[in-house]
């Protein structure tokens, strides 16, 4: 009983992480799938999301405002607002103008832009962390009071029907609607979809206005949770999540979701039945594994080289 | 016509060298290296407003030897590649006492640098046995060990008889070093370390690591390491329901970690060098930081003050600005410094230095424990 508790308890640990990951990766993936490129300025896209979202809190607090979900709507939607237009540019300053060319050149501009998005966040906030205020505190408790208690926090709930909305309303979106379709269209071919009349550009910017405004979600979702942000911590997040939609299939979204599952569930397990310093060696080790027997990712379609 | 004007030009700019040159002769650069910037410039502002303090004290009682201080301060953000190249800019501007590094693993590094070049360095903050372990002539600091930290918390945690500790790391220099004495010191004492882990300095998500420390059911967490980690770990630790205390060294001990961790941080215990700003004898002393608006109070104000005292000092009872001949005079003579009487060993360790125990309160305050 005890043994299980403890398995549920890491289980929820790394599903919660894992969940925010996806989000995050759900970025990568879907400007892969569609230009081909890897946006390494999407983990800062993310950390300004939770700065935005802190100022937004910090703000509100400030202005007398009590009532919680309001707060946390506001802060969201302030977040989803900066992060998008964020994506937005960066993609209209570093991307666009070296689309087509040689695939390092963008590569390289997104680092550039990566490092940019980082110093100026440190120049404008400061490099020390930042305190997020507890908004939603207590949980769940399981298990007799004298031995190991599970607990689950409600702001873990929180983090998982969040992910379930997001998740859920981005596969509506991409099924259903009509830009969807487009995207969907864009991804197959891009030069084809632009013959038939897709106006592709409008698609590409859309496609990063989405990624950023989950990683804005990531971000409020994942600031409250660790409860400090600092300029940084966009880094470390943006690989593991880059790590997980690679692992899922880099450029398909349900293989997003699903490598970020894994990612999470995995460090969890290995720092609870190993040791936390193996925590990356096993989930890296992973990755190495399945690109080893399954280069295009868990879900990846085989797919011919895009130039 | 365009000639005299070029010669007019030349002569006033050599004069002006000659000036700049004569000026510069009359004053002797204190380099300050720390961090303005990164995770941990709350220590470096600590760092800084102490040689500040010190070196305009020292100049208002008539300089050293006849000759004016002048501070040249440094950011390394407390990164090992940027002390080193901190270390040769350094060695570059002429500078020949250094004020400095804070964390010990730029510390350890640029004293390299240092002893090579010829520059004597005393590190106000470093605690890691290995910066004066190499039989290097011109590295010296004025704060204790870990050697003498660890075991302190070790004694402190024993003394409370535990039935299980657990000890946690961040993997890096100081906080690996630190946890490893605190481990020993606790084996010696029969007390069961149920767990030794490190984490990774950066990461934000400890859930795994709480709810292991939950299921080996310990009653003391010990965490060698610095705020950002253990801040997180606090609040983290408190929204699981883990029920331990939580003990850490002085890199935890500021007020960046109410600010992470908000009310978890009440009823955590640091070991930090005693509060020389309570001293009867600094009174007159932490007046004048009052009055700069700057607060003495920090682990590492008043011996970032002394080092600077120290090479004044030592200047003066050498007679001589050679860095080898103060380096001589620092480990001959017996000197008296806002932090206590100062004797140096061979190694460039003070003879004695005392660590205590501190209860950290969430409004950032502290009182000592034994």
């Amino acid at each position: 009983m005890q043994d299980l508790l403890y398995f549920s308890q890491q289980l929820i640990n790394g599903l919660t992480i894992g969940s925010a990951y996806a989000l995050i990766a759900i970025g990568y993936t879907m400007v892969y799938g569609i230009i081909g490129m890897i946006n390494f300025a999407h983990g800062e896209i993310y950390m300004i999301g939770a700065y935005t979202a802190l100022i937004a809190i910090t703000g509100l607090t400030a202005l007398g405002a009590a009532w919680l979900p309001l707060i946390l709507i506001v802060a969201l939607v302030c977040a989803m607002i900066v992060s998008s237009s964020m994506g937005w540019a960066v993609e209209r300053v570093a991307y666009r103008p070296v689309r087509g060319r040689h695939r390092l050149i963008p590569l390289i501009s997104a680092i550039g832009m990566s490092i940019f998005l980082q110093n100026y966040v440190h120049l404008a906030q400061g490099s020390r962390n930042i305190g997020f205020p507890d908004l939603i505190e207590g949980g769940f408790q399981f298990g007799s009071d004298d031995a190991f208690q599970m607990s689950l926090s409600y702001m873990q709930i929180t983090i998982f029907i969040t992910t379930l909305i997001c998740m859920t309303a981005l596969s509506l979106f991409i099924s259903r609607s009509r830009t969807g379709r487009a995207c969907r269209a864009v991804s197959q071919d891009l030069g084809m979809a632009s013959l038939l009349g897709i106006d592709t550009n409008r698609i590409i910017s859309a496609t990063f206005i989405i990624g950023a405004a989950l990683a804005a979600v990531a971000g409020l979702l994942l600031g409250m949770y660790y409860g400090s942000i600092d300029p940084l911590f966009g880094f470390i997040a943006g690989l593991k999540a880059f790590t997980a939609a690679v692992l899922g299939g880099i450029g398909s979204i349900p293989g997003a979701m699903l490598g970020g599952l894994i990612l999470g569930v995995s460090e969890s397990m290995t720092s609870g039945y190993l040791s936390g310093e193996y925590k990356d060696v096993v989930s890296f080790g992973l990755l190495i594994l399945i690109l080893l027997f399954k280069p295009t990712g868990l879900l990846g379609k085989p797919e011919v080289e895009k130039i | 016509m365009t000639i005299s004007v070029k010669k007019l030009v030349t002569a006033v700019s050599a004069s002006v060298a000659l000036m700049a040159a004569g000026h510069a002769a009359a004053e002797i650069k204190i380099g300050v290296a720390g961090p303005i910037t990164g995770p941990v410039a709350q220590y470096g502002d600590m760092q800084f407003s102490g040689t500040r303090m010190a070196i305009k004290r020292i100049n208002e009682a008539g300089g050293v030897m006849g000759e004016k201080l002048v501070a040249v301060e440094y950011d390394d953000v407390c990164d090992p590649k940027q002390a080193v190249t901190v270390a040769n800019r350094l060695v570059n501007d002429g500078v020949r006492y250094v004020v400095g590094h804070l964390c010990s693993s730029s510390t350890q590094p640029a004293s390299d640098i240092y002893e090579d070049e010829g520059i004597l360095m005393i590190t106000p903050a470093s605690t890691s046995p290995e910066v004066t372990s190499r039989g290097y002539e011109l590295i010296f600091r004025t704060i204790g060990l870990d050697s003498m930290q660890g075991p302190v918390a070790g004694d402190y945690i024993a003394s409370q008889n535990p039935e299980k500790v657990a000890v946690i790391h961040d993997k890096q220099q100081y906080g690996e070093g630190i946890a490893t004495a605190v481990r020993d010191t606790l084996k010696d004492k029969g007390i069961e370390v149920a767990m030794f882990e490190g984490v990774t300095a950066g990461n934000k998500d400890f859930s795994s690591l709480i709810t292991k420390l939950k299921q080996a059911d310990v009653d003391y967490v010990y965490f060698g390491g610095y705020h950002p980690e253990l801040g997180l770990i606090l609040r983290q630790a408190e929204q699981a329901n883990l029920d331990a205390v939580f003990m850490g060294p002085e890199g935890v001990g500021n007020n960046d970690i109410n600010t992470i961790a908000g009310e978890a941080a009440e009823g955590l215990l640091v070991t930090l060098p005693p509060s020389f700003d309570e001293k009867e004898e600094n009174q007159e002393l932490v007046k004048d930081f009052e009055a700069a608006n700057e607060d003495p109070s920090g682990p590492f104000v008043l011996t970032s003050y002394s080092a600077v005292k120290l090479i004044a000092d030592g200047i003066e009872a050498a007679d001589s600005k050679d860095p080898f001949d103060v380096a001589a005079a620092l480990r001959s003579g017996t000197f008296e410094t806002p932090i206590g009487t100062v004797e140096y060993d061979e190694a460039g360790d003070m003879k004695s230095f005392e660590f205590v125990v501190f209860e950290w309160h969430s409004d950032g305050s502290k009182t000592p424990v034994n």
